[in-house]
């Protein structure tokens, strides 16, 4: 018998797991979303020279300057598909079930904030398959991959532990996406993810410099366009995940409503 | 962890549940007390909003206790919450499923929230038992109302509780459904040896399946005992009689055999020994032309509710304005 933490885990993350997988509209909002950023705002700088997006972004091509920003944006809403899984959970009564075992509310939340991370990886191959189909050429070493995966997974899991824990005590179905909105603007406008920094007024460069998405963003970027790394963004990358995680497991262990 | 045998099912010492705070707060239990034993089939009979899903939720530990104790499979539901739910089972009054998942997966999952091992030789018996074998591999959300139901009961039993807290588990069942039901609650409690408590507010669910039962309204134990010990309470036939005027009740009270004259509602109960004897007194006694109905109770559950709380299980209020607004259609034509 395994322990019972172990168990749990497994069975309540592969139920998030399969759910998505089995649902094709999900399946196919969640890959075509990202797609359509590079299509269309990728596209926005279709016909501005070369040397103009070299000066300004420091690549020959939009795209391949916006992929790791798209990327890391996109890590942002699979939190609110975890947070709307929960609510569904609560008001179809399966917080219930769940919670009429000896499984402890801390350990639904890691499940289901790791379960939407895992669902966000999924982006990640059609998003890189999509670049390559808008000509960005990809040059990464194998340890380069795994770090690139390892910052948008670290980005996920803080994201998805943020938005749980903001929508643990509600069962509004309208409440992810409000705080969605409320979260995903500032934060996506207020980082490297779509244009540098350097332009940016002053109070807007002070949010970037924290901004996780920044981290994520400039580090998938030094892997793209074979600019040196910085490792440390990495590091911060799981501090915010980890962080965000024991916030979402304290905040989960008091607040979160079952019904 | 040691199971403590010999001990009831459930006991609640002065259990309370008030939900909000202050003078706005609802209490929804009020020092309940109960000793439910071991192997038994328990009902909680009372109207809708009596208390009896609260008072599952506080044993099963979703909702806190706000005062006073209680034990199911002898541990303590506020301090050992973790070893009662690794003993009991759950059938919710809507039937909750994962829709996206097998018959099979859902006892997959229920098997992993139970760490349970050894659970597949017990699930597929479990599915034979309840005649869902075949249909094991499909999604829950092919299966019939019956079959959910079915599945549900198949998921609160795999991790072989102590006690099966069954909340309304017939409500909005049709009548064959229902009564495959009742067979079942029977064949569970019998074959797995598992205590039963179940709320309803359908009397003669109560009376066919309980061993035991407690009255509960208004968060309060009315009554308890067996059915038959309940029904032996109202030594007496229920009259309940509607007039278009005011009833002369020390007339009435006067006539032999009169145990008890009251208004309920707007109409008048009046506790009798045989109705038999006292209808035709009734009927010499007072003016028969201001008489609109007249019913007879034999004692049943049903008497024993109204004749405690002086209302009905079933929807009274609703009821009772209906017949009122017949009564003014009838007096508006004459």
């Amino acid at each position: 018998m395994t322990s019972p933490g172990v168990s749990q885990f497994w069975g309540l993350y592969a139920r998030e797991v399969l759910r998505t997988f089995r649902n094709p509209f999900v399946m196919l909002i969640t890959v075509v979303q990202p797609f359509m950023w590079l299509a269309f705002f990728g596209s926005s700088f279709g016909n501005v020279p070369k040397s103009y997006l070299e000066a300004l972004f420091g690549a020959s091509n939009y795209i391949q300057f916006l992929l790791p920003g798209v990327l890391s944006t996109s890590m942002l809403s699979v939190g609110m598909f975890g947070s709307m899984s929960t609510i569904q959970d609560k008001r179809f009564g399966f917080m219930k079930r769940i919670l009429i075992t000896p499984t402890s509310k801390e350990l639904i939340f890691v499940s289901k904030a790791i379960g939407a991370a895992t669902r966000g990886l999924v982006q990640i191959p059609v998003m890189i398959a999509a670049a390559v189909v808008f000509g960005v050429p990809f040059v990464l070493t194998p340890v380069q991959w795994v770090a690139w995966v390892a910052a948008l997974f670290f980005l996920a899991i803080g994201f998805s532990s943020l938005f749980l824990a903001i929508t643990a005590p509600s069962t509004d179905w309208q409440t992810p996406g409000v705080v969605s909105n409320f979260i995903t603007m500032p934060l996506m406008f207020a980082s490297t993810a779509l244009f540098p920094s350097g332009n940016f007024p002053a109070w807007m460069q002070a949010i970037s410099s924290v901004n996780p998405i920044t981290f994520s963003a400039l580090l998938g970027r030094s892997f793209v366009l074979g600019r040196a790394v910085d490792w440390s963004y990495l590091g911060y990358l799981a501090i915010f995940a980890f962080g965000m995680l024991a916030i979402g497991y304290a905040v989960s262990a008091r607040w979160l409503k079952v019904e | 962890m040691t199971d403590n045998v010999g001990t009831p099912a459930i006991a609640t010492h002065d259990l309370s549940k008030r939900y909000g705070n202050g003078g706005r707060g609802v209490l929804a239990l009020d020092h309940v007390n109960l000793t439910i034993p071991p192997a038994s089939v328990f009902g909680l009979l009372g109207p809708n909003g009596a208390g009896k899903t609260t008072l599952i939720k506080v044993l099963t530990g979703i909702s806190d206790i706000t005062a006073g104790s209680a034990t199911v499979a002898g541990f303590d539901v506020r301090r050992e919450s973790k070893a009662v739910r690794a003993r009991i089972g759950w059938v919710a009054a809507e039937v909750i499923l994962d829709d996206d998942f097998s018959g099979w997966e859902n006892l997959w999952l229920q098997a992993k929230l139970q760490n349970l091992s050894d659970w597949e030789g017990r699930a597929n018996h479990l599915l034979t038992y309840f005649s869902l074998q075949d249909r094991k591999d499909d999604k829950v959300s092919h299966y019939s109302t019956g079959m959910r139901k079915k599945l549900e009961i198949a998921l609160a039993l795999l991790h072989q509780p102590q006690v099966i807290f069954m909340d309304e588990p017939t409500i909005g069942l049709d009548v064959g459904t229902r009564r495959m039901l009742w067979d079942i609650v029977t064949g569970v409690h019998k074959e797995f040896g598992v205590t039963v408590l179940l709320t309803t507010h359908y009397i003669e669910e109560a009376d066919a399946l309980c061993d035991r039962l407690a009255i509960i309204d208004e968060g309060r134990i009315i009554a308890q005992g067996t059915p038959s010990e309940l029904k032996a309470r109202v030594h007496a036939d229920l009259v309940l009689l509607e007039m278009s005027d005011g009833l002369d009740t020390p007339v009435v009270s006067a006539i032999p055999g009169v145990q008890e004259v009251r208004p309920q509602g707007g109409d008048w109960m009046i506790r009798v020994g045989s109705s038999e004897e006292f209808l035709p007194r009734l009927l010499a006694a007072i003016p028969t032309d201001q008489i609109r109905r007249i019913s007879v109770e034999k004692p049943s559950l049903e008497t024993v509710f109204l004749d405690l709380t002086g209302k009905r299980i079933g929807a009274e209020e609703p009821m009772r304005d209906i017949r009122k607004f017949y009564a003014q259609m009838r007096r508006a034509r004459s």
